[in-house]
């Protein structure tokens, strides 16, 4: 099938631009204008372009970004913080990377305007610790931009002070919660806090903080630019902008895609201008649409809502049907499974990362994470009962909204939506412990037309 | 003695002054990592413990941290660490027989260092790198689309600059 047309690339037109990552390159073309236009408007002003944009935060949760920053506390007297967290650990997800690595500038630039909007005078990026490499890609781009005058003191004569430093992380997929990832920030281990305070009021050092993903700072760029409304034009209802994806598993041409949120996940899917089909001709059995954490759903959900529409690539559409049907955008880490991949097997190891990476707080994530991690493993090599299955259920049913933060429920969706969709697969492992430790399922029905009942 | 040089305490200095007055415990997960990278690429007691002294914290808030991040490494490792991806997404491309295949060629089990020091194999969970999966983290850098050859080749490039 052939890409109808290409969606408007708002961060990545000019990511291939040959030296985008150097400060001459990036301002030639057109760079840190929003700097400029943004010191001629009052710090209020910005934040009311950002509010009418309707951009949500591309860190997984999808709240409104403007919104959020008008919760920023300002006690008289006391230092604000601006936050960006470019920790990046959820399985299937690679697009903050995609544009550190290739169009440093973007960020830096988003940081400076919104700190701005903000009034935050330091603001840090918190970084996972293995994007070693980025780290100096990064410091290399602050260290131009306040060799420019773009940071520092008084930046372009405008009044307003700004440094942009950068934290790297150590290895633990729990620093991506916020309130985690503050604690990493103050030296740490990344035990998230419990809610409230919000960072809003009390975040690093007790100080007024606003926690932001890197997408999601990149995009007040264009926001600036174009103004609010012209970012809100594109998209479809609250999804609007453009949106990264990063694609991966069984796909032709896994990558991160920027795309406005009104194609349809078979064009993403099978489109030549996104992910190209699966390899070998073969047969999509199932995908998870926005990282590890979000509903796992068979191809025919996927393609399809329950109601017989067309599912597109967006906030609402993707979550449409609720956990019984739909799944979620999540932070955009789409991950394919072609027909002979086992869906038990996958399961199996996002319940080993998720056990791997609970903080062991509190019990129903620590202990729950490793019982579902051993029960799984048992299924999958031939190993498992059916009462099995049950407990599995229990369990996930039992960890979420239990804890005090929600890796426990990103733990328990994964688990929940591959037994409530692929049931008959891990009764298969369970019936045909020899055969299953051998061959997969296989597609089955997954991909079969979904029966739509006539309503009398 | 265990002791920065004086190049690395500037850069010490450096890093505290990047947060409030008073809050230089946030150098914490920088400075473990220079530390880490200058003193034999691990974490031994007396190393945090200057660590602390050089932050002026408890040692104990030290081991907090070194025992909780999975990059520090509280063992000694070999010269090169294969960090192989072994998470859904690279699973779904391979990764099983990649460690498999680095396990049969450098003779040694997951966690486990080759006898005369050069190679550690470990396994990790999701690196950011599922698109360009197999993939591996090597030092400061990843090795992606891993093949068997690949392999073959990191493990020779290894081995001519260690000589
Ligand atoms: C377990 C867990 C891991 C998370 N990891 C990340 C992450 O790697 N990057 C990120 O931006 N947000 C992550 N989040 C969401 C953050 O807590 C926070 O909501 C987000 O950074 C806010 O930014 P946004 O509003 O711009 O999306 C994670 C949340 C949880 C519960
Ligand atoms: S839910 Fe898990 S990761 Fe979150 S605080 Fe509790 S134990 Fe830690
Ligand atoms: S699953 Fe291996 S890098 Fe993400």
């Amino acid at each position: 099938m052939k890409g109808a047309r290409m969606s408007k690339k708002l961060l990545l037109e000019k990511a291939h631009v040959e030296g985008i990552r150097t400060y001459d390159v990036y301002r030639r073309e057109g760079g840190y204008r929003s700097v400029e236009k943004a010191f001629k408007m009052a710090p209020g002003d910005v934040t009311e372009e950002v509010k009418k944009s309707g951009l949500r935060g591309r860190g997984g949760a999808g709240f409104p970004t403007g919104l959020k920053w008008s919760f920023l506390a300002k006690p008289e007297g006391i230092p604000r913080h601006l936050v960006v967290n470019a920790d990046e650990s959820e399985p299937g997800t690679f697009k903050d990377r995609y544009l550190m690595e290739f169009i440093p500038h973007i960020l830096i630039e988003g940081m400076i305007v919104s700190s701005f909007a903000l009034g935050s005078n330091v603001s840090y990026i918190y970084i996972r610790g293995e994007y070693a490499w980025i780290v100096d890609i990064l410091e290399q781009a602050i260290a131009e931009a306040k060799q420019h005058g773009f940071l520092g003191k008084n930046i372009l004569g405008s009044g307003f002070d700004c440094e942009i430093y950068i934290q790297r992380g150590a290895g633990a997929y729990i620093c991506g919660e916020e309130t985690a990832l503050l604690e990493s920030l103050e030296g740490k281990r990344g035990n998230p806090r419990i809610k409230p305070p919000f960072p809003a009021v009390k975040g690093v050092w007790d100080r007024p903080t606003v926690v932001n993903n890197v997408e999601t700072i990149a995009a007040v760029v264009p926001i600036i630019n174009d103004g609010g409304d012209e970012y809100a034009k594109i998209g479809i209802g609250k999804s609007t902008g453009t949106k990264l994806m990063s694609a991966c598993g069984n796909i032709n041409r896994p990558g991160v895609y920027e795309i406005d949120m009104t194609i349809s996940v078979e064009e993403f899917i099978f489109g030549d201008d996104y992910c190209g089909g699966i390899p070998k001709g073969k047969k999509l059995k199932a995908c998870i649409p926005g990282g590890s954490s979000v509903p796992i759903l068979p191809a025919n959900l996927l393609l399809t809502t329950a109601k017989g529409e067309q599912r597109l690539m967006n906030y609402e559409s993707l979550s449409d049907g609720g956990f019984a049907t739909g799944s979620m955008m999540g932070s955009g880490g789409f991950i394919v499974l072609d027909e002979d991949q086992c869906v038990v097997k996958h399961t199996y190891t996002l319940a080993r990362f998720y056990r791997h990476e609970s903080c062991g707080q509190c019990s129903p994530c620590r202990e729950g994470t490793g019982w579902m991690e051993k029960i799984l493993l048992n299924i999958e090599n031939g190993k498992g009962k059916m009462s099995d299955i049950d407990l599995l259920w229990d369990i996930q049913s039992k960890i979420e909204g239990n804890t005090i933060c929600p890796l426990g429920d990103a733990a328990a969706w994964p688990v929940a939506a591959a037994i409530r969709h692929f049931r008959d697969e891990f009764e298969w492992h369970v019936l045909n412990p020899d055969a299953c430790l051998k061959e997969n399922y296989g597609l089955a029905h997954y991909a079969d037309p979904i029966h739509i009942p006539v309503l009398q | 003695m265990i002791s920065f040089n004086e190049n690395s305490l500037k850069k010490v200095a450096e890093i505290i002054s990047r947060y409030p007055e008073g809050k230089h415990k946030s150098a914490l997960l920088p400075v473990l990592h220079m530390a880490q990278e200058e003193f034999g690429g691990w974490l031994d007691v007396p190393v945090m413990d200057y660590v602390a002294s050089v932050l002026h914290i408890e040692p104990i808030e030290v081991y907090e941290v070194a025992s909780f991040y999975s990059m520090y490494n509280l063992q000694p490792v070999g010269k090169y660490m294969f960090e192989v991806c072994q998470t859904g997404p690279c699973m779904l491309n391979g990764s099983d027989d990649i460690i498999a295949y680095i396990k049969e060629k450098l003779n040694i089990g997951v966690g486990e260092t080759t006898a005369d020091g050069m190679f550690t194999l470990k396994t990790v969970e999701c690196l950011g790198a599922c698109g360009y999966a197999p993939m591996m983290q090597l030092g400061k850098n990843y090795r992606e689309h891993l093949t068997k050859e690949k392999v073959d080749a990191i493990i020779e490039e290894c081995r001519t600059k260690a000589n």
